[in-house]
């Protein structure tokens, strides 16, 4: 079952990516999914699309496959450090009894390293590109990706296909340093607390520096200023500072410093305090800071693969359809056509004119010179009864004057079937005439109308004449 | 909610252009078109819709086949006052249902009776003939708001002695020609139509609003799909590994046919996708296909570690150098001054830039980590852009003017791209563009947004 994807991650950032690789749905389907949407922010939209159809992704999912990796690598990376920052701890809590340990190596690390560490980040933070671009080649992924690919058994991790910027990669990388980093200050950490119980630590002081008690005091009390007011037993005092300052010149301690051995493990509050303000309390913020960023990168870029911004655009555009949903039913044309005469007959009984009115059929008689004593007009604004009289006067040779330009109808077909049934009549003259401005000459497609259609009557009597 | 909605019925004689006028106004090329009579067999409804909601519905219906004879029932059923007279016509359509002699009557009256505003067609370049009083009358006798409309199919002009004789039947006429209308005249004519029925006036208002949006996405849709194409095309390279140290006149061959057809292909897609936006589904094309014999192609080689290019490389060395130096600097609490890191970073790019040959000819496990590439691309013809873009945008135009009623195929073959179309200062812009895709560079979203903006100028200037 899929993982439900309401919020946007890596996850839902590649599984989309791979989405709309394979399926983009049609604006139709866009629009109608986001009419019973809910929420209509874009971000809102776009992710309940891709829960609705990543189904349609039928290979298995990058994101699977990608996270797999990178969970693998942080946990056993995170594992690697907390182990590193307890080892650390240990080896510099080590104290042989004779030498103090100590508080500045300890600060430096403790304190020093970490803001060093979290300089450098905002550094990458604030400067995009260049830092990308360096956060990109540090990254262990970005090497991984290109050994990969040189392998045998790279088609089953394609990380070049994977959509990630630079800026993203260095998203993802600040994140994961801040993690590993608050993971070693935990080892750090832990040791400290371990090494408390079990050990008793005389914590002292070395600098080649000039550094007197009160000057280092003051920089200790600066150091504390966030909990000296709530838990001033983690400031050392000036009289602590004074007993354990130490050099090592002469191979042995003060004996000042050795009376008050007892004193010299006070020094525990405030390095544990330091590790938890300096190396996890602001490592937490400076998480959450790059936290937000990822999120935001990843949402800029989420919204920039190829394809969502039409997307969105369909979510937001009303549909417009303009098109039949009901299928055609398409015509069978019948291709083959009926024969065709070029010359008339020498003499017809009748002339008939379908359509005609009587004025155009004197007309046409004139330019073709065809005559007839009986010459009628049918069709037209004549009554079924008018028609009928006039083919039952009919006999012999019929000559039937038609509209090439208008294709002939059932009414046609009709009268034509009533002429052909007409025993006294021996032959009827189709003539597709075209308009007088043509001088009554068809052409090719009209006569092909007529041809095709009259094809359907089987009857010996009928001809079609091509003038 | 009501489901109201103006429908119209386009009828008419047999073979006058109703499927093409419907087929003009609902923006499908999908209908049969033809010239047999008949080639509409049942009534199809055309529904405009906004997100499922019907704005108004146009039917394409067969023509009339046996006029007189529904004339002459009518008459002998009909001797009741004009106001009842679409009782007779229901009745007609009622007994007739399976009578298959009236089944093209049937069909084209029964939207009318069911509400239907009548859109008669005639081909206004054939002489009028009184035959068509018939039809006219059986739609009198519906008495639905009605219009024709003077359709020029041929060459010919009779419109005057049509407008003469339909004036008489019918309270608008107006011309329109579905092979050469476009979107103003679809607009136009649904004015008209607005005009027949005062309820009608808000739904086709509506209807012509959603038009003209309709047709600005078509237009935005276009113009975005030309500039993707383009910057596709423009930085596209084609790589392919190559056996030697230097490719061979075979190698070089392969690669240049390879990238020659990857640019046909997307050309074809961008062609069909500017078909899609427009409805333009099954339309022929006869055009000459893309010449890329004359650009100059170029190729070269290069090299790769691990498949990273001598400066990732560089860069690589350089980044490890300066976390070693930057772990010393550590150790000694910064009293280097950080110089490890300095030089760590001076050393280990500079110890990739001169180890990369050496680490090219390294085998591990048998395997070669260093790589040879042929390549070709990006294309540097200055004016390769400016023929894509000609070819580009004169097809997407005649696809957006042409009319969904057409049915032969489209002459691509005389691309003229006049240098009016993009103006001096347009030029200017697309070229920075250009510029930056033969570089290989990647575009930002303001450069990407203004040249889509300057191509959609050019595009507009070629649609009026």
């Amino acid at each position: 079952m899929q993982q439900k994807t309401t919020q946007l991650s890596l996850k839902s950032y590649l599984d989309l990516h791979q989405l709309l690789n394979v399926y983009r749905g049609s604006h139709e389907e866009n629009r109608l999914f986001a009419l019973t949407q809910k929420n209509q922010k874009p971000l809102a939209l776009l992710l309940a699309w891709l829960q609705k159809n990543l189904y349609r992704v039928t290979n298995q999912l990058e994101s699977t496959k990608y996270l797999h990796y990178l969970t693998l690598f942080s946990s056993l990376f995170g594992f690697i450090v907390l182990f590193l920052g307890f080892l650390t701890g240990v080896a510099l809590l080590s104290y042989s009894g004779s030498e103090p340990v100590n508080v500045i190596y300890l600060l430096l690390v403790m304190v020093g390293l970490p803001l060093l560490s979290m300089l450098l980040s905002l550094l990458s933070m604030l400067f995009g590109n260049i830092g990308a671009k360096v956060f990109a080649h540090l990254s262990p992924l970005y090497y991984l990706e290109k050994v990969v690919n040189l392998l045998p058994f790279a088609k089953n991790i394609t990380f070049s296909s994977l959509p990630f910027s630079a800026t993203l990669t260095k998203w993802i990388f600040l994140q994961r340093v801040q993690i590993f980093s608050f993971l070693f200050s935990l080892g750090l950490f832990l040791a400290l607390i371990l090494m408390i119980i079990s050990k008793d630590i005389a914590f002292g002081w070395s600098t080649t520096l000039q550094v007197d008690a009160k000057s280092f005091q003051a920089l200790l009390s600066t150091l504390s200023f966030p909990w000296r007011d709530f838990l001033p037993s983690a400031v050392p005092s000036l009289e602590l500072v004074e007993l354990s300052h130490y050099f090592r010149l002469g191979e042995h301690l003060d004996s000042k410093m050795i009376h008050n051995a007892d004193k010299l493990g006070a020094w525990w509050q405030f390095l544990a305090m330091a590790t938890l303000f300096y190396s996890l309390g602001l490592r937490l913020i400076f998480w959450i800071v790059a936290h937000y960023g990822f999120k935001r990168q990843l949402k800029k870029e989420s919204l920039a693969i190829d394809g969502v911004s039409e997307l969105i655009k369909e979510f937001k555009t009303p549909f417009i359809s303009t098109q039949s949903h009901n299928d055609e039913e398409h015509l069978e044309i019948e291709e083959t056509l009926r024969e065709v005469d070029e010359h008339l007959g020498e003499k017809y009984e009748a002339i008939l004119g379908w359509n005609f009115s009587d004025e155009q059929l004197l007309l046409i008689k004139d330019s073709l010179g065809v005559n007839s004593k009986n010459r009628e007009v049918v069709g037209g604004k004549n009554s079924f009864l008018e028609d009928k009289k006039i083919i039952e006067q009919l006999k012999g040779e019929v000559l039937v004057y038609v509209k090439a330009w208008e294709p002939p109808t059932m009414d046609f077909m009709d009268f034509l079937e009533d002429v052909l049934a007409n025993s006294s009549i021996k032959r009827v003259d189709i003539v597709p005439l075209g308009t007088a401005e043509r001088n009554y000459k068809s052409n090719r497609e009209e006569m092909e109308v007529w041809l095709r259609k009259l094809e359907s009557i089987d009857s010996d009597k009928l001809g079609v004449v091509d003038v | 909610m009501s489901s109201y909605h103006p429908k119209f019925a386009v009828v008419g004689h047999p073979n006058k252009g109703k499927s093409s006028i419907v087929a003009s106004l609902s923006l499908d090329d999908s209908i049969q078109i033809g010239n047999t009579p008949g080639t509409t067999q049942v009534k199809r409804g055309f529904p405009l819709k906004v997100d499922g909601k019907i704005v108004y519905e146009l039917f394409d219906t067969p023509g009339f086949q046996r006029a007189r004879r529904v004339y002459a029932w009518l008459e002998e059923h009909g001797d009741v006052p004009a106001n009842r007279r679409i009782d007779v016509v229901k009745q007609f359509v009622h007994e007739h249902r399976d009578n298959k002699k009236f089944r093209d009557e049937v069909e084209l009256l029964d939207p009318i009776i069911n509400g239907a505003g009548i859109i008669y067609v005639v081909d206004a370049s054939k002489p009028y003939g009184a035959e068509y009083e018939i039809e006219m009358e059986i739609l009198r006798w519906c008495g639905q708001p009605s219009m024709a409309i003077l359709n020029l199919i041929g060459e010919e002009d009779y419109r005057e002695e049509w407008s003469r004789a339909l004036g008489q039947y019918f309270r608008l006429v107006r011309t329109y020609n579905p092979m050469t209308a476009g979107h103003k005249e679809h607009v136009d004519l649904l004015e008209s139509i607005a005009q027949l029925n005062e309820a009608w006036t808000k739904p086709i208002k509506q209807a012509i609003e959603v038009l003209n949006k309709l047709y600005d996405l078509k237009v935005e849709q276009t113009v975005s799909t030309i500039s993707d194409y383009m910057v596709k095309v423009l930085s596209f390279v084609h790589k392919q590994k190559i056996v030697g140290e230097e490719a061979t006149p075979h190698e070089e061959k392969v690669a240049k046919e390879r990238y020659r057809n990857k640019i046909i292909e997307y050309e074809e897609r961008e062609q069909r996708d500017v078909e899609k936006i427009w409805q333009h589904n099954d339309v022929q094309k006869e055009e000459e296909q893309l010449n890329l014999d004359e650009v100059g192609l170029f190729s070269q080689e290069s090299a790769s570690i691990f498949g990273l290019s001598q400066k990732e490389l560089i860069l690589t060395g350089a980044s490890a150098g300066a976390i070693t130096g930057a772990g010393l600097d550590l150790l000694v609490a910064g009293s280097s001054l950080f110089l490890g890191t300095v030089i760590g970073g001076v050393v280990g790019g500079v110890g990739a830039m001169f180890g990369f040959d050496n680490l090219y000819e390294l085998k591990v496990l048998g395997q070669s980590v260093g790589r040879r590439e042929l390549t070709v691309g990006p294309m540097q013809n200055l004016n390769f852009p400016y023929v894509l873009l000609g070819r580009a945008l004169y097809h997407a135009s005649l696809m957006a003017k042409r009319s969904h009623a057409k049915r032969e195929a489209v002459n691509l073959k005389e691309v003229s791209f006049t240098e009016g179309v993009i103006s001096a200062e347009a030029r200017k812009t697309l070229e920075k563009v250009h510029v930056k895709l033969r570089k290989g560079k990647e575009l930002e979203k303001e450069e990407l947004a203004e040249y889509t903006s300057t191509l959609q100028k050019s595009f507009l200037e070629l649609l009026e």
